[in-house]
């Protein structure tokens, strides 16, 4: 293998890219899907927690979490209206101060204090609200507040239906431009017979094999970004995200490479795409399912990139709490190896004979 | 005579089951055409395959350029020259960027892409999208790609496949000046006008096995019949004659033909490489 000549068929791949319909899909097709959900389902994650406050006495607790940088808070009338916006997951969390409770902090007494959090709302959000409003009330109380905070779910126990869509969404990205781009640039080569006149010169098979691996692999990983991004789902820590995007990124390169070498046109890839399409996406229908049992999902092998993808995008993850899934993906990675290798050689026989 | 460019021994072949190379041997010189006739499925291409590095041989000897063929030899590959029979070119490109990306491939920098382009008759179309290109020009720049790395071996696959004549000319002229700076050429091809006019030496393939190879001088000698027709007019109707010229009455007869007063033409009869190649190989070079 030699790197110099892998960059010269990536660069010639990467020039044409713009002449190439295919191409101007791939980038333009995730963004589509992504404008379409949003118009359906609204903004995907909104990036500010929402907090509901009903203040029966005069609290300065009340004004101060009002001012509080960071939170979109709502004040209501009465704390049944405002449990029911918690359990509609209108509001992420609702907080009832009662009458006379910044006295009774003064004095010392434990007042009871319930913080309601809608059971669809992310658990940072959570996190910040409660604890935002812990140090909060401790400012009041001028020290360690004397309190018990009860928190109490409201509402359906899941995520909303538009965030249980950001592994579909970003799924979608890296499936067109790391399986679809490279296995349609091989098949698109084999159609028209340019391979045979590449493979009759200095370079390798496997050079070029490489070269659409790598194209695809230079555009997934930057449209799951963009994706991820315009989707408001750019969270969580950079490095982790990095390193499941990239190690998503290879695997779907990989099983196109697996589709590129196998087809012997283009429309035996839209047609293998097709076939098995769902199969690598069905593991994102188990989000939006969250009933489902969802040991099921854990049998496709996309599941085992998508989910690192979700909990460190959505659950803000970190990479100690998805190495397991990745070493699972390297795994499935390293055989799709295997495969790519076999199938590059099966090409290489098929050209000659063909 | 010095090594030989190309030289095959007892070349064996299968696809399975089916044997499409049964022990083929034969050298080309540098600076020498060698014409491979033979009907689809002879054995041509699958011979092409194999010197160039596309297809592993089976059995037998094979070597370009002092070196044992095999499959991906970089080395090899550098030296050679392949003009293929299907237009495989980049649509998308232009001509003269199909040529520099070829040339890169080669690890030829800097490419004089334009001269190529002019030496095929491309020059004032070569910024255009080969899509845009006729069957014609397509094939004089898969000419012309075939040469970017100067190469020592040329393989040649059926260059003037239904192509008009000038662009069949064209593409003569262009093997001619190859053949001339050294490099050896192995041109396969049924059209048997060209591998006259071009080879220096034919080799008749079939079956896969050479059935006879040597100078087309010498083949229509050996298997050619040499006869003088006569044409001429005699009560209103025009009538032909074919005078043996091994017959004892040759002289005789041609001296009366020749003073005949209604006497049209005088034609040589040789025999062409097709009928050459029916009477050797009993079947036709089409199909």
């Amino acid at each position: 293998m030699s790197a110099r000549r892998i960059l010269l068929v990536l660069g010639k791949d990467l020039r044409l890219g713009p002449r190439s319909p295919v191409f101007l899909w791939v980038l333009v097709l995730p963004l589509m899907i992504t404008l379409v959900l949003q118009v359906a389902f609204g903004d995907l994650l909104d990036p500010r927690p929402r907090l509901g406050i009903m203040d029966q006495g005069d609290s300065a607790v009340a004004a101060a979490v009002q001012q509080a940088p960071g939170l979109e808070v709502a004040r209501l009338g009465s704390a049944e209206a405002l449990k029911a916006k918690v359990a509609a997951d209108d509001l992420d969390a609702g907080l009832v101060l009662p009458p006379g409770f910044d006295a009774a902090l003064r004095a010392g007494e434990r007042p009871a204090l319930e913080l309601y959090v809608s059971g669809r709302s992310a658990a940072v959000d959570r996190l910040v609200l409660t604890a935002t409003t812990l140090d909060l009330i401790r400012q009041a109380a001028a020290g360690v507040p004397p309190l018990e905070v009860e928190v109490v779910a409201l509402g359906e126990e899941a995520r909303p239906i538009a965030v249980r869509l950001v592994p579909l969404i970003a799924m979608y990205a890296l499936l067109v431009a790391g399986v679809f781009l490279p296995s349609f640039s091989l098949a698109d080569e084999r159609e028209r017979r340019t391979l045979n006149a590449v493979v009759v010169s200095p370079v390798r098979l496997g050079e070029v094999v490489a070269a659409k691996g790598s194209l695809g692999f230079l555009l997934a990983v930057p449209m799951a970004v963009v994706t991820l991004w315009i989707n408001q789902a750019l969270t969580g820590q950079p490095l982790a995200l990095l390193v499941v995007l990239v190690v998503a990124g290879a695997l779907l390169v990989e099983l196109g490479l697996v589709y590129g070498t196998v087809a012997g046109n283009v429309t035996a890839v839209f047609t293998l795409i097709k076939g098995t399409g769902f199969l690598l996406l069905a593991p994102t229908v188990f989000y939006l399912f969250p009933d489902w049992p969802q040991w099921i999902a854990r049998l496709f092998p996309t599941y085992w990139v998508i989910n690192p993808v979700y909990e460190v995008t959505i659950e803000r993850a970190g990479l100690g709490d998805v190495w397991a899934e990745l070493v699972v993906a390297l795994g499935v990675g390293a055989l799709l190896g295997v495969v790519v290798a076999a199938t590059t050689r099966r090409l290489r026989a098929r050209l000659a004979a063909g | 005579m010095g090594e030989p460019a190309i030289r095959v021994e007892g070349l064996r072949f299968s696809y399975g089951s089916l044997e499409a190379l049964r022990g083929i041997s034969f050298e080309v010189a540098p600076g020498e055409i060698l014409g491979f006739l033979g009907p689809n499925g002879a054995g041509k291409s699958t011979t092409i395959k194999i010197l160039t590095g596309q297809l592993a041989p089976g059995s037998g000897r094979a070597e370009v350029l002092g070196r044992a063929v095999a499959p991906d030899d970089p080395v090899l590959q550098a030296r050679i020259g392949v003009c293929f029979e299907e237009k495989n070119l980049y649509d998308a490109m232009s001509g003269r960027e199909n040529l520099r990306f070829f040339g890169r491939l080669f690890g030829i920098r800097d490419l004089d892409a334009d001269g190529l382009l002019a030496k095929v008759g491309l020059a004032e179309r070569g910024r255009d999208p080969v899509s845009k290109y006729s069957k014609g020009m397509r094939q004089r720049l898969m000419m012309a790609r075939a040469l970017v790395n100067t190469p020592q071996v040329l393989f040649l696959d059926e260059p003037t496949d239904g192509l008009d004549p000038v662009s069949s000319r064209a593409i003569r002229t262009l093997i001619r000046g190859e053949v001339e700076r050294g490099a050896a050429v192995l041109l396969t091809t049924h059209d048997m006008f060209e591998a006259d006019e071009l080879s220096d030496r034919v080799a008749f393939i079939n079956e896969g096995r050479i059935h006879a190879i040597d100078t087309p001088e010498n083949l229509k000698l050996q298997h050619g019949r040499r006869a003088v027709k006569v044409r001429y007019r005699q009560s209103g109707s025009v009538t032909e004659e074919s005078v043996p010229l091994d017959a004892p009455d040759a002289g005789e007869r041609l001296r009366a033909a020749a003073g005949h007063p209604g006497l049209m033409t005088i034609h040589t009869e040789e025999a062409t490489l097709e009928s050459i190649f029916v009477e050797i190989t009993g079947r036709a070079l089409a199909g």
